[in-house]
């Protein structure tokens, strides 16, 4: 009895202590400039207003921020998806030459640091007048190593009976993998999915670089300019627009937190 | 006896599935090549040839608006090594590194740890403590930002009643890298402890079973068994977080922008200070950077493939 | 996946280095006065660097205004193209994809971008269209003027302008016993006046300091100029490119170990590079003197519970007479490689907005200071100026101040990374990491390749 109590106790501190940065964005976003500027600072606001929530939205395109973060994570998440399923899919299922070397290029890539061919890419862009266009945002996201090695290792707990089976049945590769792996890799996918969201909806260096305007600004830069403009002289404003940009990814990890972790536990862990 | 008709038949057929075999050989090569291909396409486009160019790149002197034009062989990194901020900022790197990567990962585990209680409810908790892992960059530095703020931030407040001097978190060259380290620590922990958790999850039962009745408790089943059986989580999360440490950008951007006096600023940092920042385009040097910048990444991760790989416990 | 391809197509075409981008660049010679707009209005787009606020209602209402008086002929449409930074990023990228439709007709740049501009190869300057017509820029502020000219030649339109000014809580001088009326005028007096204003509470933490102003390079720089000193070599850049920078010279080292042993001796505090930190240990009355731009003077104004003083910029030593302080803020340019007509529509625009009227409203809208010398005499503006007494300061500064190469101010094609280096600079003496001398040679040994390089890349390779 003790125990469990001494059990809840640590808990309860520890977990309040790592969410202290998330419950003083919540709190100090209902707090008034003055109150927040104050010093030693208050904890909690004395009258909570949803003001700085109407301010934010009034001097940020914060809507289309949203949207353009929207459309570019949900369009890398998509491309991951296809363009890792059909190449794991061709190193579990497939023979053909050079596989292994193939497959250790798709390691490789986990290795190249973005920032290391960043300059080059933004030639690219500029060069085809793509930089503050979505394609500059999403194109070169499209594919993951990463995500191609978690689905193959998925792929590889799949009995070899059943690829032979199915092609004895006639099954074309594609409705093979249509009908067949890709309802039964269900929880591998929403792994993928979940982490080229994230990791999209989250870029920061690429967006800076490829935004020239507010209204093709993702919220990630959307808060940045929002530091910017009002770093010193109103936090709360600041952690208004954060708490807003926040709620998507804590539903996100939250709600589907089962997924992530299944992902985590099958295959991309083993060697 | 076989006719000499029936001879030619089987002969027929024979050959006819050794080109049947044939023709299905090259019927999946070619599906590999297509399945293979987008993928193939993004990276040699985004990937390959950008780091060939970098390599280029990194030869030539450029315009100035970045445009490389002329050919200088080394002379990009020879200005380079001269510099003296190169070891700083190499130094930087790798201090920064090690303040972000280690401690998320030692917290890490003690959170993990907690989290294998068997209380009622430890499920919402857990999905609590993942907390951080919803935050980006941005946003984490956003938050953080205010809290180091040297005049009404919430951290100086928690000093203010013990009369300690407010501390200048990010003004400092003594604290910023620290305070910048400890922002990437709290981001980091959401998905080490997702990681670690699941990994801990993962040691069946019977094995502790056995421990204990050999005799191992507490520290010592920790150090015997459950560490060990931690190692593939652990060695996963140590080369995750050591790539990703190297090329963060995000935090210093927002909390420092390099500074004080240079203090946080990294190859990666010190790299967009060249090509992008105060209306710089140095794109020859910067990519002289950019190349230091992988050859980092390559040593640092083989290192710990070569030296650290061998104690991980595969089960 | 179609897109795709055709990228890689592109990409495959293009060369590891440099695409090919050989844009027919009108120079002055040969621009083609006799270019006719195929359709009514010519429409001409605007980047400029002021978000949402006071600023951006000021440019979009004369953009308006303008627009009205050449209905059918000349539509203006601004376009906030983000801050100052971002601004000339996106106009380089711009230049970088070498086409004409990327580019605006006109975008305003920050005063440091001047050298850059102008070696750019992408714009028509100011003087081509001024000789053309024999516009005359009598009424404009020679001393304005002079940042934007080499040799006697403009550039660009000064727009946005401001300067630097010692700002002071006139309260806590009186509580000091320090005459509010006789503010100091050089570092030495600034010390002793900041040694009186520094006040401690009981338990020995400072409650007021004497001094604090951002780690800001333009201070630094128009320190230099106070002193009649130039910042880089060849005449500030102004007599051929400049090859080196002078911010490591005794003046220069002067004044970075004044700051530092300000907050070495618990006299000024150290709020970083950060503008708004500084400004608001000044608003809250943490700090008694402070370094601002005139940009600023309104926001002091309504935030500040104390009277506020302002006095000319400091002198490093009293015994200087000439010298003065260098403007600052940003100038319009017109963009060469659109169509001609588009170009002159842009110019009438720019002279639209440096007339008297066009200023006294910029001017009192934005507090910025006015080009045209007949805006001060705009009855609008004469009462803006009797509510903001302090500007007083900043128009007597800005005549006094006799133009030479030192108060021309420097320009450089590094100059945005120039000031960082310096900055970097002056950090590492104030924060003690380094000695003032050292500190300050180390940044000019980093800016050197910068300078090297740049001028490599514009001497024709």
């Amino acid at each position: 009895m003790v125990r469990r109590g001494i059990s809840y106790a640590a808990l309860a501190v520890i977990t309040f202590v790592l969410l202290f940065p998330l419950l003083y964005a919540l709190s100090g976003s209902l707090m008034t400039a003055s109150e927040i500027s104050s010093f030693p600072p208050p904890l909690l606001p004395s009258r909570p207003n949803l003001r700085n929530f109407a301010d934010v939205l009034r001097a940020l395109p914060l809507a289309r921020q949203y949207l353009n973060s929207a459309v570019v994570a949900i369009s890398v998440m998509l491309g991951q998806l296809l363009t890792a399923t059909l190449s794991a899919y061709a190193f579990a299922f497939l023979r053909f030459p050079f596989r292994n070397f193939v497959f250790a290029l798709f390691l490789a890539t986990m290795m190249i640091p973005w920032e290391a061919v960043i300059i080059p890419n933004y030639l690219f862009m500029a060069d085809n007048s793509l930089v503050n266009t979505y394609p500059a945002f999403i194109l070169p996201f499209l594919a993951a190593g990463f995500g191609t090695f978690l689905l193959r290792q998925f792929f590889l707990t799949f009995p070899r009976d059943l690829v032979d089976a199915a092609k004895v049945d006639g099954c074309g590769h594609l409705r093979f993998l249509w009908s067949i792996l890709i309802p039964l890799s269900k929880p591998a996918l929403a792994t993928l999915g979940i982490y080229a969201f994230l990791s999209a909806w989250n870029q920061y260096f690429w967006p800076l670089l490829m935004t020239k305007s507010d209204a093709m600004a993702t919220l990630q830069i959307g808060i940045k300019r929002l530091r910017d403009v009002e770093a010193a002289t109103a936090p709360n404003f600041i952690l208004a627009g954060t708490v807003l940009a926040l709620i998507p990814t804590l539903i996100l990890i939250y709600v589907f937190q089962r997924q992530i972790v299944r992902g985590l536990t099958t295959g991309a862990l083993r060697g | 006896m076989l006719t000499q008709v029936e001879l030619t038949g089987i002969r027929a057929a024979a050959s006819a599935q050794v080109r049947d075999r044939h023709r299905l050989a090259a019927r999946e090569l070619l599906t590999a090549a297509l399945f293979l291909l987008p993928s193939l396409l993004v990276f040699t486009v985004f990937l390959f040839w950008p780091l060939l160019r970098s390599a280029v790149i990194s030869t030539y002197g450029n315009d100035i608006i970045g445009r490389p034009t002329r050919f200088t062989g080394s002379h990009n990194y020879q200005l380079l090594l001269s510099q003296p901020e190169l070891h700083e900022v190499i130094l930087n790197t790798l201090l920064f590194t090690l303040y972000t990567v280690l401690p998320a990962l030692v917290i890490g585990i003690a959170l993990a740890l907690l989290l294998q209680l068997r209380v009622a409810g430890i499920g919402f908790f857990r999905t609590l403590l993942a907390t951080p892992f919803g935050f980006s960059v941005a946003t984490a530095s956003a938050v953080f930002g205010i809290f180091f703020n040297p005049g009404v931030g919430v951290l100086n407040g928690f000093l203010y009643p013990f009369h300690i001097h407010p501390v200048g978190w990010l003004t400092s060259p003594t604290t910023a890298l620290l305070a910048v380290a400890a922002t990437t620590v709290w981001l980091q922990l959401g998905y080490n402890v997702l990681v670690l958790s699941a990994g801990l999850q993962a040691i069946p039962e019977d094995v502790y079973e056995a421990a204990r009745l050999d005799g191992a408790r507490g520290l010592s089943l920790l150090r015997h068994v459950t560490l060990p059986l931690l190692t593939p989580s652990l060695f996963f999360l140590l080369v995750v977080s050591t790539i990703q440490s190297l090329q963060s950008f995000g935090q210093i951007d927002i909390l420092t922008k390099g500074g004080p006096a240079r203090s946080t600023t990294t190859l990666v940092y010190d790299l967009y200070l060249n090509a992008f920042a105060f209306g710089n385009s140095n794109f020859g040097l910067a990519s002289a950077i950019a190349m230091v910048l992988f050859l980092l990444v390559v040593i640092v991760t083989a290192i710990q493939f070569g030296v650290l790989e061998r104690r991980v416990f595969y089960r | 996946m179609k897109r795709l391809a055709v990228l890689v197509l592109l990409l495959l075409l293009a060369a590891a280095c440099g695409g090919g981008n050989d844009q027919q660049t009108s120079s002055s010679g040969n621009f083609d006065w006799n270019s006719k707009a195929p359709a009514k209005p010519v429409k001409i787009t605007f980047w400029h660097g002021f978000s949402a606020g006071a600023n951006q209602d000021a440019v979009n209402a004369l953009a308006a205004k303008f627009s009205d008086a050449h209905k059918g002929e000349i539509e203006v449409t601004p376009v906030y193209a983000g801050d100052y930074d971002t601004t000339f990023a996106k106009l380089k990228a711009a230049i970088q994809s070498g086409k004409a439709d990327q580019l605006p007709s006109m975008v305003q740049i920050y005063d440091i971008g001047t050298r850059f501009m102008i070696d750019s190869q992408a714009i028509t300057p100011a003087q081509t269209f001024i000789d053309h017509e024999k516009y005359s820029a009598k009424d404009l502020e020679p001393n304005i003027l002079g940042y934007y000219q080499i040799n006697g030649k403009l550039f660009s339109m000064p727009w946005n302008v401001s300067t630097p000014l010692l700002y002071f809580n006139r309260d806590a001088f009186s509580e000091a016993g320090l005459d509010p009326n006789k503010p100091p005028s050089t570092l030495a007096e600034l010390r002793v006046a900041a040694e009186k204003l520094t006040k401690k509470d009981a338990s020995g933490s400072t409650v007021r300091y004497g001094f604090g102003a951002a780690i800001y390079g333009w201070f630094l720089e128009q320190f230099t100029a106070r002193a009649d000193q130039t910042y880089c070599n060849n005449g500030n850049g102004r007599d051929k490119s400049a090859t080196k920078v002078l911010f490591n010279q005794p003046v220069d080292i002067k004044v970075v170990d004044w700051w530092a042993n300000l907050v070495k001796d618990g006299l000024a505090l150290n709020t970083g590079r950060q503008t708004p930190d500084a400004q608001n240990a000044f608003k809250a009355g943490k700090v008694a003197m402070n370094l601002e731009s005139t940009g600023t003077l309104r926001g002091y104004q309504a935030a500040v519970k104390f009277q506020l003083g302002t006095a000319p910029y400091p002198k490093v030593e009293s015994s200087t007479t000439a010298g003065g302080t260098i403007i600052g803020g940003a100038s319009l340019w017109v963009l060469n490689k659109r169509p001609a007509y588009e170009q002159k529509a842009a110019w009438e625009f720019e002279k639209f907005l440096e007339q008297g009227d066009s200023m006294a409203y910029w001017h009192t809208h934005t507090g910025y200071f006015p080009v045209d010398k007949k805006s001060l005499d705009d009855p609008t503006d004469k009462d803006w100026v009797a509510r903001y007494p302090q500007f007083k300061t900043a128009i007597d500064q800005l005549h006094s101040t006799k133009l030479d190469k030192a108060t021309q101010g420097c320009l450089l094609g590094v100059m945005p990374a120039t000031r960082q280096a310096a900055e970097v600079g002056m950090e590492t003496a104030i924060t003690g990491k380094a000695p003032a001398k050292k500190a300050m040679d180390d940044a000019a040994a980093n800016i050197q390749p910068q300078i090297d390089q740049y001028n490599q890349a514009t001497s024709g390779s």
